[in-house]
This record gives structure tokens, C-alpha cells and sequence, in this order.
């Protein structure tokens, strides 16, 4: 009887066993979405996003946010990486964002609520019945750019006096006004966690006269007065991509050919990391044309802050991640 | 006449009790498995959904740009901030719109009462039996400087409780 008694009291003990393991599910769930959507990721500087496949062991977690200090407001860069599945594999879903000695399957995806659905992700495989699940609403900040176009012709044209040959036009960033406390991270222009975008529109208004082209000889970066060596060629898509006149085809940063419409030049952030750039370093981009007679006047600085003539950052866009764990 | 059947009946009661015992036992630790420990794992759910929904309604598009959550309590437009908050909590990545529903009430302060005002009234499927989750934000509202009376929460600077009902129905 008293065997009896003890058997028939541990079965209910191991019923609710069974029963908890749902439950489980859902706390791990809400885990990785906690990591994924108000957790920046580690290494933070520089971002995990930023590493190549030859650097991916040293990514620690995979977290989406744009700052700790800003949760719910997730990077577009580190959304398309995360979502990059040839670069992520199962298993470093769960080492990296998952975590947990089970090996669960998961479900994770990620949709815009803007018109036109810029932003529709999924990874992982399709859910069975008795998943664990979260869904959370955030926002999606992308990197700004910088339109220099017509209306800039008089600010940026120097006085047809000037007889050298060449003309240097550059853009500045000054960390000590981009990398402020006083403007929220959601908001916050940080040329070391996204990429900046450079584009010069209209550039024919530039052009003296006749000229149909001016010839773009270089474009060099600068930290303070002296020039920072940058040997990467125009296959180097993960540090920049500059582009003329719309071409699909990439240029180096010494592409030596004529422009008549437009110049686009995106600086990702793995190149600004390598510039060893702190809190109050002053980037220079300058851009030199090099004519006899000078095809254009073009000439100045333009401030890439947080005027909104000089850099446009697009708004936050509206999104729903859910995580599905089993 | 003395014999053992007296005896036998005392064996047989206590039998009958033990087994009787022994089932209650058996009911009561096999049943109620579904404990208070594990209703808030739905209840963590919306709470944490209504809570993401509030805070990006608090945060503007843009820098400086309109405040949804400030502009509708402000605007005291209670069909406007029940489609926005319906809008991000039921929309998911695929398939079919959640079936969430919600009523809202704004706490503030009237010289020296507390009171509340009905933002969003609950809708038909509101019964008062169900599993409702109770979200809330604090929302920092600016001096008014509209001429128009601000209802009714009058023109001064103030912070307000908005406090949201979430339930499926």
C-alpha cells in the first residue's frame, strides 16, 4: 500500500513534466526576441554586421537594435545581414541569437507595414502545431544620405578666376557635431555603424559652359589635414561603391573618367573603421576633377549634419518580427 | 459469546478508509496541472506586444516629427489612436490579421482629483469575462497652445497615464 501510495503520488509529478515543456518554448521565444529586437549584438565597435565570413566566429550575438539605448528601433544593415542565410547558417541562429543547450528549430520573420513592403524576411523552417512565439512591433531606421544636387550650383561654384587645372570639392564629417548625446540614436547619424551615401545629382549645372563632362580623377579621404591610404579596389563592395552617371558598373577611387550626370559614392562602415576615427575626428571626402581648361568650377564644403538641406535620413519605418521556437 | 468478527469489521473500515483516502489523493495531485504559474505565459505575450505597440506610438518617424500617441490624446481622438493601436498589434509577417481588441483611458490629474477618461469605449466583444491584459505608458503632454480648450485635460503642461485593455476575442 505504501509502495502504491508512492508510485501514484510521482505520477502526477511526472505529468506536469511533460506538460512544461511548451511552456519552455515560449520563454525561449520571448528570449530571442528580447535579443533580437533591444539588443545591439556583440561586438558593438565595430558592429557584428560589419565582419566578413573569415571574422564570423568572433560574432557573439546577433541582436538587431540600433543602440541599447534605443530598443524596438532596429538597424536596416543589420536586418539584411541577419537575414543573409548564405552567410548565417541554422546553427548560428542558435549559438548566436538563440542560445540554450536544445537544439531548436525556429521561424523567425520580419515585415514592413509601409505601402510597399520594403522589408519582408523570413528564415528557419515552417512552424508545427505547439510552438513557442512571440511577435513584436518596432521600428527600422536606415542610413541617410546626402543629395547635392542643382539648387547647391551658386553655394559650390568657385569664381571663374581661379586658373589651375584642378578643382577639389569635399564632403566633411565632423564627428564632434554627428556623434552627439544630445540626439537620439534612433535619429542619430553614426558614419562607424551605417553606411553614408554621397550623391551628387544634377551635375551637368556644374559643368562650365561647353564642357559635356568633367573628368573625376580621385577621391581621397582625410582625417584632418593628412590623407588616409585606402588600397581597396572597386570589387571591395563591403567597404564602398562608387558609381558615375548611374552606371551599374563600379569605379576605384581613382577612376579617372569623365562625369556628366551624376556621382554616387555609399562609405559602409568597415572602411570608416579602419580610419580610427573617434568622438571628435574630422573625415574629409574630397572629390578632385582634373581638366585642362577646368571642366567645372565646382568647389566648397559640404556638411554631411543633421541640416536637412545637406543629409536627408529617411523615417522610421513601422515592422512586425515574430520569432517561432520549437 | 465472544468471536473475532468485531475485528474483521474494524480491519475492513480502515481498509475502506485508506482506499478512500488513497483516491482523494489521487484526485487532488493529478488534477489542476494548469497552475496560476502558467497563465501569464498568453497573458506576457500581449502584455509585452501592447507595450512594444504604445512605445512606437510614442516615437516619432522622424526627429521632431509628430508624436502619434501625444497628437491623439492631445486631439482627444479616440478612433484614431484604437486604428493605429489595432493596425501595429494585429498585423503580422504573413497570413491572416491577429483578432485582438482593445479599450483605452487616460489617468490625469484635475486641481486636486485624479480622474479618468474613457479614450477608446470596448467594443461589442467585450463581455467583462475575459483574460484582459493591462498595458500603460506614461505620456509627457506640453503646455497647450492652441486657443481652442484642450478636453479635458486643460492647457497646462502634465503627464498622463494612458492605460490600454488588451484581450482576443
Amino acid at each position: 500500500m505504501v509502495a502504491l501510495i508512492a508510485v501514484a503520488s510521482m505520477v502526477p509529478g511526472l505529468l506536469a513534466g511533460l506538460q512544461s515543456s511548451g511552456i519552455d518554448y515560449d520563454a525561449v521565444a520571448y528570449r530571442t526576441g528580447v535579443i533580437l529586437v533591444e539588443d545591439p549584438g556583440w561586438p558593438v565597435d565595430p558592429p557584428w554586421e560589419t565582419y566578413d565570413e573569415n571574422h564570423k566566429d568572433e560574432i557573439e550575438r546577433i541582436g538587431l537594435a540600433v543602440s541599447r539605448d534605443a530598443p524596438n528601433i532596429l538597424l536596416s544593415t543589420k536586418i539584411e545581414k541577419f537575414f543573409n542565410t548564405s552567410f548565417f547558417d541554422p546553427e548560428d541562429y542558435r549559438s548566436k541569437a538563440i542560445f540554450g543547450d536544445i537544439p531548436y528549430s525556429y521561424n523567425i520573420t520580419l515585415r514592413s507595414l509601409d505601402a510597399e513592403g520594403t522589408y519582408n524576411y523570413a528564415t528557419g523552417d515552417d512552424t508545427p502545431p505547439g510552438y513557442g512565439y512571440i511577435r513584436r512591433v518596432v521600428k527600422i531606421k536606415e542610413p541617410s544620405v546626402a543629395v547635392i544636387d542643382g539648387s547647391f550650383k551658386d553655394q559650390y561654384t568657385t569664381d571663374t578666376e581661379d586658373t589651375s587645372t584642378s578643382r577639389n570639392f569635399t564632403v566633411r564629417f565632423d564627428f564632434n557635431r554627428l556623434i552627439t548625446q544630445s540626439i537620439d540614436p534612433a535619429y542619430r547619424i553614426d558614419p562607424r555603424a551605417e553606411p553614408v551615401n554621397i550623391t551628387i545629382t544634377d551635375f551637368g549645372e556644374f559643368l562650365n559652359g561647353t564642357a559635356s563632362y568633367a573628368t573625376l580623377e580621385s577621391v581621397t579621404f582625410r582625417r584632418g589635414s593628412s590623407s588616409i591610404p585606402f588600397p581597396y579596389d572597386e570589387s571591395d563592395t563591403d567597404y564602398y561603391t562608387l558609381r558615375i552617371d548611374n552606371n551599374p558598373v563600379l569605379y576605384s577611387p581613382e577612376p579617372g573618367v569623365g562625369v556628366s550626370s551624376s556621382i554616387s559614392l555609399v562609405l559602409k562602415p568597415p572602411a570608416t573603421s579602419l580610419f580610427n576615427l573617434g568622438p571628435t575626428s574630422i573625415l574629409d571626402v574630397e572629390f578632385k576633377f582634373e581638366d585642362e581648361p577646368p571642366a567645372t568650377n565646382i568647389t566648397g564644403i559640404h556638411y554631411y549634419d543633421y541640416n536637412p538641406t545637406n543629409v536627408t535620413r529617411p523615417d522610421l519605418k513601422p515592422a512586425v518580427l515574430e520569432v517561432a521556437i520549437w | 459469546m465472544v468471536n473475532d468478527s468485531g475485528q474483521l469489521y474494524t480491519m475492513e473500515g480502515i481498509a475502506a478508509g485508506l482506499v478512500m483516502l488513497l483516491t482523494a489523493y489521487l484526485i487532488l495531485s493529478t488534477t489542476s496541472i494548469y497552475t496560476q504559474g502558467d497563465t501569464h505565459i498568453p497573458d506576457m505575450q500581449l502584455e509585452q506586444l501592447g507595450s512594444d505597440v504604445l512605445a512606437m506610438m510614442d516615437t516619432p518617424d522622424r526627429e521632431g516629427g509628430k508624436n502619434q500617441l501625444v497628437e491623439f490624446i492631445n486631439e482627444n481622438n479616440g478612433g484614431g489612436f484604437k486604428d493605429k493601436f489595432l493596425e501595429y498589434c494585429n498585423a503580422k509577417t504573413s497570413g491572416d490579421l491577429d483578432t485582438l481588441h482593445m479599450s483605452a483611458s487616460v489617468t490625469y490629474r484635475k486641481e486636486d482629483r485624479i480622474e479618468e477618461h474613457q479614450l477608446v469605449g470596448p467594443d461589442e466583444t467585450w463581455t467583462g469575462r475575459e483574460s484582459a491584459v493591462r498595458v500603460t505608458r506614461w505620456v509627457q503632454l506640453d503646455q497647450h497652445q492652441q486657443l481652442s480648450p484642450r478636453q479635458p485635460y486643460g492647457q497646462r503642461a502634465q503627464a498622463v497615464l494612458v492605460e490600454v485593455l488588451l484581450w482576443r476575442a
